[in-house]
């Protein structure tokens, strides 16, 4: 299993993620930040264990990030 | 005689904002987290800070702006109008934009709105389209003079009014970082680190060091500056004059991702420069005086940008700041005896001794600079100089706060080993 960490405070809302990865990120309407779709905050990182199949995609999402909020763990 | 040109100061926290304010700026502008074009500096606002700071600013008598001028998309509206609701709900005195999206939604709110530099505006034209929606409105930073003086007369003469039913005023940038993009519109970030300068995040790779390579041969080419991306900043000190005799009305200094000594030091030569300025006692030595001033903090050397019509930029020729003195941090606040204006701190990192230059800074506090005169180490009394781990106290006259922080003001070329020495 694969683990993204998500700082989402610190998004910008710049929508790389969502345009390289929308299967697990979304771009909330509300704030203006991105969602990653099916995780849960634990004190403002929000994780979410995808399998490693995907963790492609995921590390792609990170590796966009310019701000550097979105991490990837085994 | 009109009144006299506003001088817009920078902030990125509130130790700036009072820095600002300290220095004599008569409005501050600043961002609050995502949109606004510094979204990387740790130094943002959070929405939750805007009533504390409409009433600082208010208590101070300084105008409060609120910069919201990255490009928007369609997931953003939400946020942005959240954003100008809370503005109008705090008393902040208007927004700076540059999407059309805010500008409207602003002006229907009944915000203030101010045309930020991002819009490009170039012509007396483009202010009669936007004089339907602002006020004030802040010009192309790749202006000449003339040309800056061409607006505001046909301002004048078109009678060109904004809907507060005053004549639309025109503001510049008059001091601080250039980029080598027209309006900031700058997609070399974005390209390289996938990081859009248009979204607040630039990562200033103009900033370093390039060569350029023949593909065919590989031969590298020798260029005799090599940060060819890199302008000077802007400086206008030395002919302010001929600025404020275009007609502008408002001064803006840049520099939000800067600290606090910075903006109170570049604010306070402004000021003086305009008061003098209008109490005829401008002339180019005290000119001269202030921008040497100015060299003491972050710079990447001056010049005037292109208000006095040159062809081609002037160019850094070192990486970084040029600034002749440096801060370095010493220790901490710990407590202050109002009744004899002393103040003690803990010395985390370096000594101190009589003599030495120093600066508090703070987020109540803004900045203090002084000169240490007489040293109390301890519990040992008077002494010429305090030692790392010491507990000392001085003069400062100034109300200081715990945990505000301490700093040596040295020249440049001491470093940090020469200090612990």
């Amino acid at each position: 299993m694969t683990t993204v960490i998500f700082r989402r405070k610190k998004c910008i809302g710049c929508n790389y993620c969502t345009e390289i990865d929308p299967k697990h990120w979304q771009m909330s309407k509300k704030d203006g930040k991105s969602n990653l779709i099916g995780s849960v905050d634990k004190k403002g990182f929000w994780l979410l264990k995808v399998q490693d199949n995907e963790r492609e995609h995921v590390e792609s999402a990170a590796k966009v990030c310019p701000v550097k909020v979105i991490e990837i763990r085994d | 005689m009109s009144s006299k040109v506003e001088l817009m100061a920078p902030a990125g926290s509130f130790e700036a904002m009072i820095a600002a304010i300290q220095g004599g700026a008569d409005s501050v502008y600043f961002g609050v987290e995502q949109l606004n074009m510094r979204a990387r500096a740790t130094m943002n606002f959070v929405i939750e800070d805007l009533p504390a700071i409409a009433h600082l600013c208010k208590q101070s008598k300084v105008r409060s702006y609120l910069t919201l001028n990255t490009i928007i998309y369609d997931h953003d509206i939400s946020m942005m109008k959240v954003i100008v609701d809370e503005v109008k709900k705090a008393g902040i005195d208007a927004i700076i934009a540059a999407d059309q999206a805010v500008i409207n939604y602003a002006y229907k709110q009944g915000v203030s709105v101010h045309i930020s530099t991002q819009a490009n505006i170039t012509n007396v034209d483009t202010i009669d389209f936007y004089s339907r929606y602002a006020d004030v409105m802040v010009l192309s930073r790749e202006l000449s003079l003339n040309q800056v003086k061409q607006v505001c007369k046909a301002i004048q003469k078109e009678q060109i009014k904004g809907p507060s039913g005053k004549l639309v005023e025109v503001e510049v940038f008059a001091h601080g970082a250039l980029c080598m993009a027209v309006s900031g519109k700058c997609y070399l970030s974005l390209h390289t680190q996938n990081s859009s300068a248009n979204r607040g995040v630039c990562v200033q790779n103009c900033r370093r060091k390039y060569k350029v390579i023949d593909i065919e041969d590989g031969h590298e080419l020798e260029i005799d500056n090599e940060y060819i991306m890199s302008p000077k900043d802007l400086c206008t000190i030395d002919f302010l004059d001929q600025l404020i005799d275009t007609g502008i009305k408002v001064l803006k200094i840049e520099g939000r991702g800067k600290a606090a000594d910075y903006v109170k030091t570049v604010t306070a030569c402004y000021r003086e420069a305009i008061d003098s300025y209008y109490n005829h006692t401008y002339t180019i030595e005290k000119a001269e005086s202030l921008k040497l001033k100015m060299r003491e903090v972050y710079n990447r050397d001056f010049w005037g940008g292109y208000f006095l019509g040159r062809e081609i930029g002037e160019w850094t020729n070192v990486s970084g700041s040029q600034a002749v003195m440096r801060k370095i941090y010493i220790g901490k606040a710990v407590n202050y005896y109002a009744k004899t204006g002393i103040a003690e701190f803990f010395l985390e990192a370096y000594g101190l001794k009589v003599g030495d230059k120093v600066m508090i800074t703070g987020p109540t506090t803004g900045v203090i600079e002084t000169v240490v005169e007489t040293l109390h180490v301890n519990e040992e009394g008077a002494k010429g100089n305090a030692e790392k781990g010491d507990y000392c106290s001085f003069k400062t006259n100034i109300q200081v706060r715990n945990s505000d922080k301490l700093y040596k003001v040295v020249p440049s070329t001491i470093d940090e080993k020469q200090l612990a020495n």
